[in-house]
C-alpha cells in the first residue's frame, strides 16, 4: 500500500463552445413561448387540447427546459462523473437535430397539422436525445466514478427518450389508427412520463448534487437519494401499467402517493443540505430556485385535487390546464430562471478569463449580469405567473392577457441579463 | 502556582512531583505517565484541557484533586470552546489505497515512545495520502503538532481503548513552489516570488466534488495574514472564487495543462 500510485486522470472542463448554443436557444425559446403566450391567452380560457396550448407546451418542454437542460448536462455531467465529456461532436449534432425539430413541431402544432412537418419535427427531436444519451453513456461508462446522481440523469434521458418515441407515434396516431384510442387519450401517459421521468428524476439528480454545493454544506444522502429514486420510478412504471389495465380512477393516488413521498425525501435532502450550510448567506439566484422546490408542491396538489375530481366529477379542463401551466411555466421555469445565473456566467468567466486569471485581478463571475435586473425578472415573473394561474382557474381572459405580457417582460429581462453574460468582454480590475 | 485548562501537565509536575499521583487518582488512563520516557514526552505537550479529553473527565476534576497540593484554580479563563466533532472533507472521499496504517499500542504497551517512530512515519506519507495511527486514546497533543505541520486530523473513537487518528497531509509549510513552471505571465510570477517564503501549500486533486473548495476554504481560515495558499487543482475552481471575493482573498490563476491548474490565493 506504500507509495500507491493515486490516479490523476486529467479531467477536461467541457467547452463553452459546446454549451452556449443551448443556453441562447433555450433563451430565446423562453421569449418565443411568453409571445405566443400573448397571442394565445384566450385559449387557455378553453380546453387543454387546443393547438396554440400544445404549440407553446412543447415550446417551453422542449425549447426551452430541455434545451436548457441539454446544455447544463454537456458541463455538468463530466463534473459529476469526475470523467470528461466523450464527444463534442455528438453534442453539436444533438443540438443541431434538435434545434431544427423542435420549430417544425412547434409550427405543426399552432397550425394544427399532422403532416410531414410534425413527423420529420418529431423524428429530429428523437434523434436529438438519441445522440445525447450515447454521448453520456459513453461518457459514463469511460469514468471510473460513478454516483448515484450520474445515475439520475442517464435514466431521466431514457424516460426523455421514450417520452419522445410516444409523442411521434401520437402524432402518427392523428392520420394512421395505431392506437385503439385517439391522441388525446395518451396525452397524460405521454406528459407524466415527460415530466416525471425527464424533468423531475433530472432536477432531483443534479439539484441535489449542486444545491449542497451552492450552500457549501457538506451534507450527502445517497441512501436517501436512491429511495428517492426508486420511488420515482416506481411510480411512474405502475402509472404506465394503470394506464394499460384502466382501474378505477382512485387507484391513480398510489404512483402519485409515491412521488409525493419521493418529494417530500428530497424537501427532506434540502433541508438537511441548508441546515448543515457554511455559507451564512444565501443569494438570489438560489433563493428562486429553492422556491421552485417548494413549486413543486403545487402541481402535486392540483393533481390530487384533480383525481379526486375526475373520481367524484369527472374531468375539470381547467385544473387540467392549470396543472400544465404550474409545471411548465412554474416548477421548470423558476428552476431555470434561477440557475441559469450560477451556471452561464461561471462558464463564460472561464471562457474569456481562463488565461488571464494569472496576470491581474479579474472581476467576480457573480458581476457578470446585472442583479438589479435579475431582482426586476424575478419580481415581474412571478406576479404574472400567480395572475396567469388565476386567469385560467377563473376563465378570466382580461386577467389572462395581463398576466401574459408580464411573463413577456420577465422573458425579456432574462435575455437581456443571457445576453449581457454571452456578450461580456474582458476587463481587467 | 495557579493552574488553568491550558496549563501543561510537564509545568505541573515540576512544581511538585507529588501531583503526580493526583493526576493519575483522576483517571486510570493516565498510569502511563509513571513511565519516565512517556512522561517526559507526553507531559510537555498536554495540557489539562488535552488530558480532560484523552482521560474521559473534565477538567474540573484536576482542580479538585490538586487544589490540595496548594494549586489555584483559575476558572475565570475560559476552557476552550469546545470543538464539534465535523468530518473533515478528506475523510468523506476517503479510499481504501491511500490509507497508510500505524498501530502504535504494542509500542505504548512495552513502555516505549511511539513518537520517534510515528514523525519517521510522517515523513513517508506522500501528497494525497492518509496516515492512520491506531493507539488507545486521542492522541491530541499528536494531532495538535501534526497540525502544525500542515496535517488535517480527524480521530474516530472504535471503542474504549481502541481510537483510530487520520492525518491527511493537506498542507505543508514549505516552499515547494521551486518547481512551479515559470511562464511570462508577470502578475503569478511577482506574487509568487513576493510570497516567496510564506506559502502554504495544498494538494486538492485527489478529492472528490465538493472535497476541494471544502478543504481549500478550510484552510484559509487558519491562513496567516501575510500567507499566501498555492493550490493544486484539477480544474479553475470557478465556483470558488465569488467565496473568495466574498471573504476578501484576491487569487491568480495559472493553467499548467489540461487537468492541472495552479491558484494562488492571498489576502487583499
Amino acid at each position: 500500500m506504500l507509495g500507491a500510485s493515486l490516479s490523476t486522470d486529467p479531467v477536461k472542463t467541457t467547452s463553452y463552445k459546446v454549451v452556449l448554443p443551448f443556453y441562447a436557444y433555450a433563451s430565446i425559446a423562453f421569449f418565443a413561448a411568453t409571445l405566443l403566450l400573448v397571442f394565445s391567452a384566450p385559449a387557455f380560457g378553453r380546453h387543454y387540447f387546443h393547438p396554440h396550448v400544445i404549440a407553446i407546451t412543447h415550446t417551453m418542454a422542449l425549447g426551452w427546459g430541455t434545451m436548457v437542460i441539454l446544455g447544463a448536462s454537456h458541463q455538468l455531467v463530466p463534473v459529476l462523473i469526475e470523467g470528461k465529456l466523450y464527444s463534442n461532436i455528438l453534442a453539436y449534432i444533438s443540438f443541431a437535430l434538435a434545434a431544427v425539430g423542435i420549430p417544425m413541431l412547434v409550427y405543426a402544432f399552432y397550425t394544427f397539422n399532422m403532416n410531414w412537418v410534425a413527423r420529420r419535427g418529431g423524428e429530429l427531436v428523437i434523434g436529438a436525445v438519441a445522440v445525447y444519451l450515447i454521448n453520456m453513456g459513453i461518457s459514463m461508462a469511460k469514468s471510473k466514478t460513478q454516483n448515484v446522481h450520474a445515475v439520475f440523469v442517464f435514466t431521466a434521458g431514457l424516460w426523455l427518450l421514450i417520452t419522445t418515441i410516444i409523442g411521434l407515434l401520437l402524432v402518427y396516431n392523428f392520420s394512421i389508427p395505431l392506437f385503439s384510442e385517439d391522441s388525446l387519450h395518451y396525452l397524460s401517459l405521454h406528459a407524466h412520463m415527460g415530466m416525471i421521468g425527464w424533468f423531475l428524476l433530472l432536477i432531483i439528480g443534479v439539484g441535489s448534487r449542486l444545491i449542497p454545493m451552492f450552500l457549501i454544506s457538506k451534507y450527502t444522502n445517497a441512501k436517501l437519494l436512491w429511495w428517492i429514486y426508486i420511488l420515482i420510478n416506481l411510480g411512474l412504471i405502475v402509472f404506465a401499467f394503470m394506464f394499460l389495465y384502466a382501474p378505477p380512477v382512485y387507484c391513480y393516488l398510489l404512483p402519485v402517493a409515491a412521488v409525493a413521498a419521493a418529494l417530500l425525501l428530497f424537501g427532506y435532502y434540502c433541508r438537511q443540505a441548508y441546515r448543515k450550510r457554511l455559507r451564512k448567506q444565501v443569494d438570489e439566484q438560489l433563493k428562486i430556485s429553492v422556491l421552485s422546490v417548494v413549486m413543486m408542491a403545487l402541481p402535486v396538489v392540483l393533481l390530487i385535487i384533480m383525481i379526486i375530481g375526475l373520481w367524484v366529477a369527472g374531468e375539470n379542463t381547467r385544473l387540467v390546464l392549470a396543472y400544465g401551466f404550474t409545471v411548465f411555466f412554474g416548477w421548470i421555469t423558476a428552476i431555470i430562471l434561477g440557475m441559469t445565473f450560477k451556471t452561464l456566467p461561471f462558464i463564460i468567466w472561464n471562457k474569456v478569463y481562463h488565461k488571464k486569471a494569472g496576470l491581474g485581478k479579474t472581476p467576480n463571475p457573480k458581476n457578470l449580469f446585472s442583479n438589479r435586473v435579475f431582482t426586476g425578472m424575478a419580481v415581474v415573473y412571478l406576479t404574472g405567473f400567480i395572475l396567469f394561474v388565476t386567469g385560467i382557474l377563473l376563465s378570466a381572459v382580461v386577467v389572462l392577457q395581463i398576466a401574459a405580457l408580464l411573463l413577456l417582460l420577465a422573458a425579456g429581462l432574462y435575455n437581456f441579463n443571457v445576453l449581457k453574460i454571452i456578450l461580456h468582454k474582458p476587463a481587467m480590475l | 502556582m495557579t493552574i488553568t485548562a491550558s496549563t501543561k501537565i510537564a509545568a505541573i509536575l515540576k512544581q511538585n512531583s507529588g501531583a503526580l499521583d493526583a493526576i493519575i487518582a483522576v483517571s486510570p488512563k493516565f498510569e502511563k505517565l509513571r513511565n519516565p520516557i512517556l512522561r517526559k514526552v507526553m507531559a510537555g505537550r498536554t495540557s489539562l484541557a488535552m488530558a480532560a479529553k484523552v482521560g474521559g473527565c473534565t477538567v474540573e476534576d484536576f482542580f479538585i484533586k490538586l487544589k490540595p497540593l496548594g494549586f489555584e484554580a483559575d476558572t475565570a479563563t475560559p476552557v476552550g470552546i469546545e470543538e464539534k466533532k465535523v468530518l473533515p472533507a478528506f475523510i468523506t472521499s476517503l479510499k481504501k489505497e491511500q490509507i497508510i496504517e500505524l498501530d502504535v499500542r504494542p509500542l505504548i504497551a512495552s513502555g516505549k515512545d511511539p513518537l520517534s517512530i510515528i514523525v519517521q512515519k510522517v515523513k513517508t506519507i506522500q501528497q494525497g495520502q492518509v496516515l492512520k495511527i491506531i493507539n488507545s486514546f486521542e492522541p491530541t497533543p499528536l494531532m495538535a503538532l501534526l497540525e502544525k505541520q500542515g496535517f488535517v486530523s480527524y480521530a474516530d473513537t472504535i471503542k474504549e481503548d481502541w481510537v483510530e487518528t487520520y492525518f491527511y497531509k493537506a498542507t505543508v509549510i514549505e516552499t515547494p513552489v521551486k518547481d512551479a513552471p515559470a511562464g511570462n505571465s508577470e502578475g503569478w510570477d511577482i506574487l509568487v516570488k513576493q510570497f516567496e517564503n510564506h506559502i502554504r501549500t495544498i494538494d486538492v486533486r485527489q478529492l472528490e466534488m465538493p472535497g476541494p473548495m471544502m478543504t481549500i476554504l478550510e484552510s484559509l481560515e487558519t491562513l496567516p495574514a501575510d500567507t499566501a495558499l498555492y493550490v493544486y487543482h484539477k480544474r479553475i475552481p470557478v465556483f470558488l472564487l465569488p467565496e473568495l471575493a466574498e471573504r476578501k482573498f484576491s487569487y491568480r490563476i495559472k493553467e499548467i495543462s489540461d487537468g492541472e491548474v495552479h491558484l494562488l490565493i492571498f489576502n487583499e
